[in-house]
């Protein structure tokens, strides 16, 4: 593929600009930015078509050159494309230099490292002090606009990395008072020294004589890296540039400079502001605020330099000097502008807020300024906007909104007319010719209006809800304010249903002093009209905003009359959401009866459905139950419909949820009595629970099924009675019990857990004999004994005592069982084992460490079991 | 401060995009460091197509505002300046600086040299104003001037030169473009010492001065008890100094006659190199009285080359012009207009032209009309539902000229005929537009001796004057119609 030519540049270039980040990711546009820099020295191309190219590469340096080293390799490229033309004049030379410039700061590469910038930077400072540079930059006559266009480089690679120029801070001031263009050396001085006394404050440290004259780097020698380099120095989100925030917030550190150095400064100040007059408006702004900036942290610098030129600057229209004015007056306050100066700036920023020969943009602009006005004492809470003191409604009256006026400025001047109504009420007084309630009532009264318009377009509406939205903002505790909005806006309801969702909005808002009365407005409005009306969706909508347990029967009826005319799935799903706005209000009577009539009469079987399912909830969730399961969805994310967060709901609240166990639970005492083994449990709860039922299960076929007990209510920290779980064991053996918990929480979810499992020990089952009826215990132990055998077993064994010997063990361990008791050494003790077996022990003639045991069971499969008991007792002393 | 990117975008209302980017211009330098000022809440600017989908919802330029939009329609969502907040790409831009003229919106996004979130106060942000003149500064060099699309294309195809001119990095140098057209092409001759930025190079030639007064009269009567009417006058006086010299010194005084009205609300050429107090304060503000200062009002100041204007002023004068009032009452398919329109003897009574609009919103076209007209002639412009009533140059000896008729409406088609806001049900107006040649209504005048010039050689010295109406209503006093505070009569 050979060169490209002009126009397939021209195509290139457009395909390009139609979609940077399109074409970059096409065939062509890996090699843009190796093409467009080889092309700038081909000499088939034209300087136009150059220039064109050059203009790209201003504006997409990161798309052609993506990292520091490409847009290093691309400046140096840049640069000796420039050193290598012709000593004829071109038009290449001035973009080239902004393109290097451009390359090496957008590109990260901008350092003392870099081989472009350590020949870019003296090669401007050398043309912006119009040194002769050789035969290579070109006739003279474009010498003027270089060096121009030099600073403007210089500048731009100072405000990228600040200090830069801190090492020439003299030079440039002697360039100034020489021959230079007056405004690039201004601009760049100024910024130049603002950067410096910022890092320097910074640092704590003083001028060092930077305003003293320097030397010009000799060519190809090293540049003053110093202060760029400084920690402090590299850019930084600043502190808030509107000068009124705190000086220290500002992290500028108050520096103090030395007599010395302090009229060095202000001779520098004082020779920029006094040629500023040969700047453009827009250039001498941009002075005022780098040398307001500069001064404002500097002790023993009296802002009064800027004094002269104040009041030029106030007779002007330009809205970058007022501006800049304003700047002035945040930043120096009253060192600056008397009382009287301050009334003055404001009657100008009055002036031009209303002058007829300003554009609309820059009244509103004013506008701002004016409510965000930088006043010498301040009484409001800084951060709102307010009318300023000394602006009284008089001087005022041209300011206030109009029907004639644009969206944008009727807001503006309207929140100014609320302003004033707010200090009206303050002050409580009504003068005879100042009622701007009044007003504010008929200019709202003409939104509506407007908005009522029925073909009108949106943004009257629009216009109308925002105003109203701005006075409920601003005058919420005025009813007389508010009685005739609501009033206002339920006729405009009345006129224009179609404005629905812009009430819907308004309503989810404004605060209760407005919304409260106008949802009970839009509802007397919807349901005193008949259900049939082109208007029903809109109705519906409302309705169901409004809808709530007050006044249900009228509700009710209009939506009886409604249903009938349903037709299609859209207003079925608004009728059902209204009905839901009911269930969730609480509303119960009447409403079941509609649901049944719609869970029948309904076309389409979604809304028979939905019908029916809100019927269902109705009738079995109780009011905060149901409040939940309609509430908005925890689970729902933000983004999916309503119905399917509804859906969600529901699945949330009517479906058990499994979770972690908030409780814990333990077998207590043992109770030894009635005609079952009975297990005590303690429980104990982490979280407030209710509806509590505890479900059991044994392993294995060794129990009966076990019923589940029920709490209504657990707290935590409040004890609770033992529950008690009656066991029936199909044999007399200790087992398992597996544990389920299902309890409502206080969010209204059902959940379910899993318990640890409770362990039912042989001794759980063990029961008392009754009392042997006619008192002969002996003889009613003896029969017990002798009965056992022969189907059953007997055994001998050696049960150890602790050290409190076996009276103290018989009483902690079998004391219900025991029948005969010769204390402190022969127990004779009968156990009933549940469902039918029994255990008869003699323990008799106890020794120092343990007493012999005889027992006899008529279950031979006890045997093992009451081995291991007795031998366990002493350990479980 | 400093410009991240500007762009032009022409509205065509009806194309797919509703729109097209004429000309945008990035600055990489400015948006490197709003990455770093703005941290977290950096958002980057998007491509051409994406801005202009977000720019005209949020100006609701495109055609589908049909449905309730919340991002955009919301109550909550309150905009009082011309500044925004685009969502793009997931994020806000903002402060996109926008608005639209004559068919072109105009748009920039300045450097916020913190962080966005909370957005600082738009008076904090120096890059603001400097914004608007950008954007000021192009629209009145797109249109001065043009007449037509490629005229307006030739000012498109000069601007990115001119930008690299004015612009080169984003920090606005200077917001007249033409100075810096004419800098380009100046830019062989050598620049003496002290050259102002504002002036490239010097004028060769014969001296002469030319100072022209316009001052636009605009008025609302509505001929009620309890509604004032009102009325103003607002002056501009432009000049075209050609002088030799690199700083001349001119002084321009203008004067009243003794029964003038003073001017008021003066705004100054950043020319001007100083202002009397008396200038400064004179306003309309105050309670008018008779200790106002009336002149002659000194200007003195160092011209640029092109024509600028001097200074701009308003005057309360103490009737209107021409007083009228105009009358319409429906009565079903038709409605009855009287109008009566009277000539201030005050006033010159030799116009270059004098013509009353009248238009008939939200209604259908006019299909006939019955009318008398004691002077001038009616034009009917049936399917725009307007009547032209050409009252020509001269009004008749009594002062005092009146038309009444019957205008008959035919069925209202949407599309066609003209949407009113404002003109609902009996809600009218008549607009009056006029031009009187060498007067001026506040009575001032700048002359020979006015202009002093403190130069080499006598400057031919001319001036003019004119006025003309601007936004003259008289609204029909049969039915409501909107007023402003200034018209209450509480």
């Amino acid at each position: 593929m050979g060169p490209p030519s002009r126009e397939t540049w021209a195509q290139r270039l457009g395909a390009f600009r139609a979609s940077p980040s399109a074409f970059m990711a096409g065939p062509e546009g890996e090699d843009l930015g190796r093409d467009l820099l080889s092309e700038l020295r081909s000499e088939k191309l034209s300087e136009q078509t150059k220039v064109s190219l050059l203009a790209l590469s201003l504006e997409y340096p990161a798309q052609l050159w993506p990292d520091a080293a490409a847009a290093e390799a691309a400046a140096t490229s840049l640069l000796d494309t420039l050193v290598l033309l012709p000593p004829r004049p071109s038009a290449l030379r001035r973009p080239l230099l902004l393109a290097a410039t451009t390359a090496l700061a957008a590109g990260d590469a901008l350092g003392p490292t870099s081989g472009a910038s350590r020949r870019l930077l003296p090669l401007l400072l050398g043309l912006a002090s119009g040194r002769d540079l050789g035969r290579g930059f070109g006739p003279a006559s474009e010498q003027r606009p270089l060096q121009a266009t030099a600073c403007e480089c210089l500048r731009e690679l100072e405000s990228c990395k600040p200090g830069l120029l801190g090492g020439y801070l003299g030079l440039l001031r002697s360039l100034l008072g020489q021959e230079g263009p007056v405004q690039p050396l201004s601009l760049l001085l100024a910024l130049a020294l603002r950067n410096t006394l910022v890092i320097q404050a910074r640092a704590r440290a003083g001028l060092q004589g930077l305003l003293v004259a320097g030397d010009t780097p000799a060519a190809g020698g090293p540049w003053n890296w110093t202060l760029a380099e400084d920690g402090d120095a590299h850019l930084q989100p600043q502190a808030p540039s509107w000068p009124a925030a705190e000086e220290e917030a500002c992290g500028l550190a108050v520096l103090e400079p030395s007599p010395e150095e302090a009229r060095e400064l202000r001779a520098a100040v004082a020779q920029l502001l006094d040629t500023s007059y040969l700047l453009t408006p827009v250039a001498q702004a941009q002075l005022l605020w780098l040398l307001g900036w500069a001064l404002r942290g500097l002790r023993g610098q009296p802002p009064v330099l800027f004094k002269p030129q104040l009041v030029r600057l106030l007779g002007t229209a330009q809205l970058t000097l007022l501006h800049a004015v304003l700047a002035l007056k945040a930043a120096f306050g009253e060192a600056l502008f008397t009382a009287q100066d301050e009334a003055l700036l404001l009657r100008r920023l009055t002036l031009a807020a209303q002058h007829p020969a300003l554009p609309l943009p820059a009244h509103l602009f004013y506008l701002h300024c004016l409510l965000n006005f930088p006043e010498n004492w301040p009484l409001g809470p800084t951060g709102e906007e307010t009318a300023p003191l000394l602006l009284g409604p008089r001087l005022c009256r041209g300011l206030l909104p109009s029907l004639l006026h644009d969206p944008s400025a009727l807001l503006a001047h309207l929140h100014l007319l609320c302003l004033f109504c707010a200090e009206d009420e303050e002050k409580e007084e009504k003068g005879q010719d100042w009622c701007p309630q009044h007003y504010l009532g008929e200019l709202l009264a003409g939104l509506r209006q407007r908005a009522a318009l029925h073909g009108g377009p949106r943004a009257l509406a629009t216009l109308c809800f925002q105003a109203s939205y701005l006075v409920v903002h601003c005058l919420a505790t005025q009813p007389t304010v508010l009685t005739p909005l609501t009033h206002g806006l339920a006729q405009l309801y009345r006129a224009r249903p179609a404005l629905a969702p812009h009430f819907v909005d308004l309503l989810d808002r404004v605060g209760p002093e407005l919304g409260e009365p106008l949802r009970a407005a839009l509802r007397q409005e919807v349901v005193s009209r008949p259900g049939r009306d082109e208007a029903l969706r809109w109705h519906l909508q409302i309705l169901s905003k409004v809808a709530d347990g007050k006044a249900p029967s009228a509700t009710l009826g209009f939506l009886r009359a409604a249903a009938a005319h349903c037709s299609d799935w859209g207003l079925q799903q608004a009728l059902l959401q209204v009905c839901r706005a009911l269930l969730r209000a609480g509303v119960a009577e009447g409403l079941a009866d509609l649901l049944q009539a719609l869970a029948r009469q309904l076309e389409d079987p979604d809304g028979r459905d939905h019908a029916r399912l809100y019927y269902i909830l109705l009738a079995h969730l109780a009011g905060p139950k149901l409040g939940v399961a309609l509430g908005p969805s925890l689970a729902a994310p933000a983004l999916t419909s309503s119905l399917v967060a509804e859906n969600q709901g529901f699945a949330a609240v009517l479906m058990v949820q499994e979770a972690p166990a908030p409780m814990q639970l333990s077998v207590g005492p043992r109770r030894a009595a009635g005609p079952v083994p009975v297990l005590q449990l303690q429980v104990e709860v982490l979280e407030p629970l209710y509806s509590v039922e505890l479900r059991f299960r044994v392993e294995g076929q060794l129990y009966g099924p076990l019923g589940a007990v029920h709490v209504p209510c657990l707290l935590p920290g409040r004890p609770c009675r033992p529950l008690h779980l009656p066991l029936r064991p199909r044999r007399p053996a200790p087992a398992q019990l597996a544990v389920r918990a299902l309890f409502a929480t206080p969010a209204g979810l059902t959940c379910h857990a899993h318990l640890p499992p409770l362990l039912v020990n042989f001794a759980d089952l063990f029961l008392p004999f009754p009392q042997a009826p006619d008192g002969d215990n002996q003889g009613f132990f003896e029969e017990l004994w002798d009965s056992c055998l022969p189907e059953g077993a007997e055994s001998r064994l050696w049960c150890p005592l602790g050290p409190q010997g076996l009276e103290a063990l018989v009483a902690r361990h079998l004391e219900p069982f025991v029948v005969v008791a010769q204390p402190p050494t022969s127990y004779h003790v009968a156990i009933r084992l549940p469902p039918a077996s029994r255990l008869l022990l003699r323990l008799e003639a106890a020794q120092g460490d343990g007493v012999p045991v005889a027992l006899r069971t008529d279950d031979w499969a006890v045997l093992p079991m009451a081995g291991d008991y007795l031998r366990g007792l002493s350990a479980a002393v | 401060m400093a410009q991240r990117a500007v762009w032009l975008i022409s509205h065509e209302p009806g194309t797919p995009l509703c729109g097209t980017v004429r000309f945008s211009r990035r600055y990489p330098t400015v948006e490197k460091r709003a990455k770093v000022f703005n941290g977290t809440s950096y958002v980057p600017i998007p491509e051409d197509g994406p801005f202009l989908k977000a720019l005209f919802f949020e100006l609701r330029l495109l055609d589908d505002d049909k449905d309730f939009v919340e991002s955009r329609d919301s109550c909550s969502h309150i905009n009082k300046t011309s500044v925004y907040g685009l969502l793009v790409g997931g994020g806000e831009l903002w402060p996109v600086v926008a608005f639209l003229k004559n068919n072109m919106i105009y748009a920039c996004v300045p450097l916020v040299e913190q962080t966005l979130s909370p957005r600082p106060p738009l008076i904090s942000i120096s890059g603001i104003s400097q914004s608007f003149e950008l954007l000021f500064g192009i629209q009145d060099f797109l249109h001065l001037g043009q007449k037509n699309e490629t005229e307006l294309n030739t000012k498109l195809n000069q601007l990115p030169d001119l930008l690299l001119q004015a612009c080169p990095f984003g920090t606005l140098l200077d917001a007249n473009l033409q100075n810096s057209l004419d800098s380009i092409n100046f830019a062989s001759v050598t620049h003496p010492q002290k050259q102002p930025a504002w002036k490239v190079g010097t004028y060769k030639g014969k001296p002469q001065v030319s100072v022209s007064i316009t001052e636009k009269v605009k008025s609302m009567q509505y001929d009620k008890q309890d509604i004032a009417d009102t009325w103003q006058v607002v002056g501009a006086v432009t000049c075209k100094c050609d002088l030799e010299g690199i700083m001349p010194n001119v002084t321009i005084s203008l004067s009243l006659p003794t029964n003038g009205s003073p001017l008021q609300d003066i705004l100054v050429h950043p020319c001007v190199t100083s202002l009397d107090s008396a200038i400064l304060t004179s306003s309309s503000i105050d309670a008018m009285d008779d200790s106002a200062f009336s002149g002659p009002y000194k200007f003195p100041f160092t011209p640029p080359l092109e024509s600028f204007n001097l200074c701009y002023y308003t005057s309360q004068v103490p009737v209107p012009p021409i007083l009228g009032f105009y009358q319409m009452k429906e009565e079903e398919i038709q409605v009855k207009i009287t109008v009566n329109l009277k000539l201030h003897e005050s006033v010159k009574n030799n116009f270059e032209f004098c013509e009353a609009r009248i238009p008939f919103y939200n209604r259908g076209p006019v299909t006939h009309v019955e009318y008398k007209v004691s002077f001038g002639q009616l034009e009917v412009f049936r399917e725009r539902s307007l009547l032209i009533w050409i009252i020509g140059q001269k009004f008749p000896k009594s002062m005092e000229i009146s038309l009444s008729g019957t205008v008959t409406f035919g069925a209202k088609s949407h599309e066609k005929q003209p949407f009113d806001e404002i003109c609902i049900g009996g809600t009218a107006y008549l607009k009056l537009h006029f031009k009187i040649l060498d007067y001026t209504l506040t009575g001032c005048y700048a002359d020979q001796h006015s202009v002093q010039v403190f130069a080499s050689g006598k400057p031919k010295i001319s001036t003019h004057r004119k006025l003309i109406s601007s936004d003259y209503y008289i609204w029909n006093s049969k039915a409501p119609a909107p007023i402003t505070y200034g018209s209450l009569l509480l």
